[in-house]
């Protein structure tokens, strides 16, 4: 890989990374764990909870995916994918020990500084548990700086849960955080509570006081998630979410992405509905 | 500033010197269209025209242009970046314009996440501006504080005279390409200065078209919903030549050629196309005309001097001759300023 020292990289160049371990986490759900092949890069790659990487199988393309792991645990790097595109249908056929390429981090992430001292209430559906994660176990690790947790999420069907062992085995059992699991439709086995996750958010019923909302997920649950936070009197400073757009650069070139001045791959992925409020309704 | 001057015969005879050591990128006939392409001769350089029919960004940010190669086998991947330019180029001919363009090019390119590949291709082409002796009718550079005579861009700018061209060395890096046929130029007298000025004057006064884009920002940033787009795109197309031949337009998609070895390319996109937002799920956020024009118009007279306190126009006049259906940055901009988006609100 000869370059002239005068050449400085393309930022569209990825890394190259091997798989380490695939986790079936739901029928179209898998999580990658992820090392780079260069451990000075693996060393380099300091990101924040929130922030996304573009993955890319040379030959096919490269999609933008939040970094679920959290920068707390050192060494790899995790990305959740649900089957959509051709991307991640060819990552779906992917094996531990294939390579792949890897840039980022790219994008903003979540204002976790803003967050000392408060009680958290993270909201998620189906995948959209994937980036909350990241914050999770980062607010976990650093557990003494936070009030109290409690994590709602749901999903279609009991099948359709991720990191089922992580939230029922770990999270669940740490002081002051309470979980609450909800599907759309149970099945035989199923024994807990059955409802969309907006109004299950609502019978859980977090305080606004003293507290942040996180919420993420499929485009029509956080339109509702946001109007039963209304509901329970949380302003939209106190709301963070994430939002998606196509994006082919991550480096806020190619000119897509944009909503109103906002380009989503560096100004976003992160924002409080107080910001949303003041965009554009073009996403 | 230091100036010589050339004869149009001795202009000849340096170009084909530069050849030597510069791939000489210059105005040309291509199947009848004026283009910038490389030329291996002088003679293959066209001195009498009004400007290229596709501005000089492509020898830049390239309409399609490699990023990496790569190999994929059983268990390996290579990536091997495409690598940096050969020689140096010399890209002779370029108007006020275009010149204004590449500097507005560069705060998209270098900045936050330099672009390696293009900041390389700039730093290493010496860029040799032309003054317009007579703008087209389309022409209102003027409006974006744009000489037609001068350029600060440039790194040898050329001003036309009796005989020959009074040349404004304006860098080191142009001097020294200079220097490669420093025998060709001559001194100027205080007339050639003074004629070459004169010229510079006139080209200025030619500019028939003119528009008012100050405040036209702060006018559109409260002007995102207004009728006034409904109205303006219907006729539109969403043919893309707009994008496609302006100089400051510099939205692109990436893409893979497919199987185990190929390469990843970037080229050239359009905001006009629906493509170019819809998502994998099927999502569009700009799914019709009036969100596409909207873009177009807001990406450069908003957003973008918004992020880079700089219009995204130089008017070149491109979009207006080439448009189908005429639609007109200049009126839109008129608009603006006439109350048109907030009187259509109401
Ligand atoms: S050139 Fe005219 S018709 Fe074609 S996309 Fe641009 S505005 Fe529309
Ligand atoms: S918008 Fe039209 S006039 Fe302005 S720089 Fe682009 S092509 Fe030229
Ligand atoms: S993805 Fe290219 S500008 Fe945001």
């Amino acid at each position: 890989m000869q370059q002239s020292s005068a050449l400085k990289k393309s930022p569209l160049i990825p890394e190259v990374a091997t798989i380490e371990k695939i986790t079936q986490e739901t029928p179209d759900v898998k999580t990658f764990r992820v090392v780079f092949d260069d451990p000075s890069v693996m060393d380099g790659f300091t990101y924040r909870s929130g922030q996304c990487a573009m993955v890319s199988l040379p030959g096919v393309g490269e999609a933008m995916i939040s970094i679920t792991a959290s920068p707390t645990r050192k060494g790899f790097l995790e990305f959740s994918v649900k089957k959509a595109g051709m991307l991640t249908g060819a990552l779906h056929e992917a094996e531990e020990g294939q390579k792949i390429g890897v840039r980022g981090p790219y994008g903003n992430s979540f204002p976790i500084e803003s967050m000392y001292g408060k009680d958290l209430v993270f909201i998620g559906g189906g995948i959209g548990l994937a980036p909350l994660r990241s914050l999770i176990n980062n607010v976990l690790d650093n557990r003494d700086k936070f009030g109290a947790v409690e994590i709602i999420y749901g999903a279609r069907s009991p099948q359709d849960l991720v990191f089922k062992e992580e939230i029922l085995e770990n999270w669940s059992k740490v002081k002051g955080v309470k979980v609450h699991v909800t599907v759309d439709k149970g099945d035989d086995d199923w024994k807990g509570p059955v409802g969309f996750v907006p109004a299950f958010a609502e019978q859980v019923n977090p305080s606004p006081a003293g507290s942040i909302a996180i919420t993420c997920g499929p485009p029509i649950m956080i339109k509702f998630v946001l109007q039963t936070l209304a509901k329970l009197k949380f302003t939209p400073e106190q709301i963070i979410t994430t939002l998606e757009m196509k994006m082919k650069c991550g480096v806020g070139k190619c000119g897509r992405c944009n909503i109103g001045e906002k380009y989503v791959c560096v100004d976003g992925p992160v924002f409080t509905l107080a910001q949303l409020g003041n965009m554009p309704n073009e996403f | 500033m230091e100036h010589k001057v050339i004869s149009r015969e001795n202009l000849g005879k340096w170009l084909d010197t530069i050849t030597r050591e510069y791939d000489l990128i210059a105005p040309t006939l291509d199947d009848d269209v004026v283009l910038f392409k490389e030329v291996k001769s002088a003679a293959r350089v066209l001195l009498d025209y009004n400007n290229t029919v596709l501005p000089a960004k492509d020898h830049f940010f390239p309409q399609t242009e490699t990023v990496f190669r790569f190999k994929a086998s059983a268990g390996q991947l290579a990536i091997e970046p495409e690598p940096p330019l050969a020689r140096p180029r010399v890209l002779f001919g370029v108007r006020p314009c275009d010149l204004k363009s590449i500097t507005l090019l560069d705060h998209v390119f270098d900045g936050d996440f330099q672009d390696g590949q293009y900041l390389d291709k700039r730093a290493r082409t010496v860029l040799v501006g032309l003054g317009c002796n007579s703008p087209q009718p389309t022409c209102f550079c003027g409006s974006f504080g744009i000489e037609p005579g001068s350029s600060p861009a440039a790194d040898l700018f050329f001003t036309e005279m009796e005989g020959g061209y009074l040349v404004n060395i304006q860098s080191e890096k142009g001097k020294e390409a200079l220097q490669k046929g420093w025998s060709f130029f001559a001194d100027p007298d205080a007339g050639q200065v003074k004629e070459a000025s004169e010229r510079a004057a006139n080209a200025k006064k030619a500019l028939k078209l003119s528009v008012d884009p100050k405040g036209v920002k702060e006018e559109l940033d409260h002007f995102f919903e207004s009728p006034y787009w409904d109205e303006i795109s219907p006729k539109c197309l969403t043919c893309g030549i707009c994008t496609y031949i302006c100089p400051t337009c510099h939205c692109f998609d990436i893409n893979d050629t497919s199987g185990q070895a190929g390469e990843r390319f970037r080229c050239w996109d359009s905001c006009m196309f629906t493509d170019f937002t819809r998502m994998a799920g099927g999502h569009n956020p700009r799914p019709t005309k009036k969100e596409r024009v909207r873009q177009r118009f807001l990406h450069k007279l908003r957003y973008f001097p918004d992020r880079y306190k700089e219009y995204a126009c130089v008017g070149c006049g491109r979009c207006l001759q080439k448009c189908p259906v005429h639609m007109d940055i200049t009126q839109i901009i008129s608009d603006v300023k006439g109350g048109k988006l907030q009187n259509a609100a109401k």
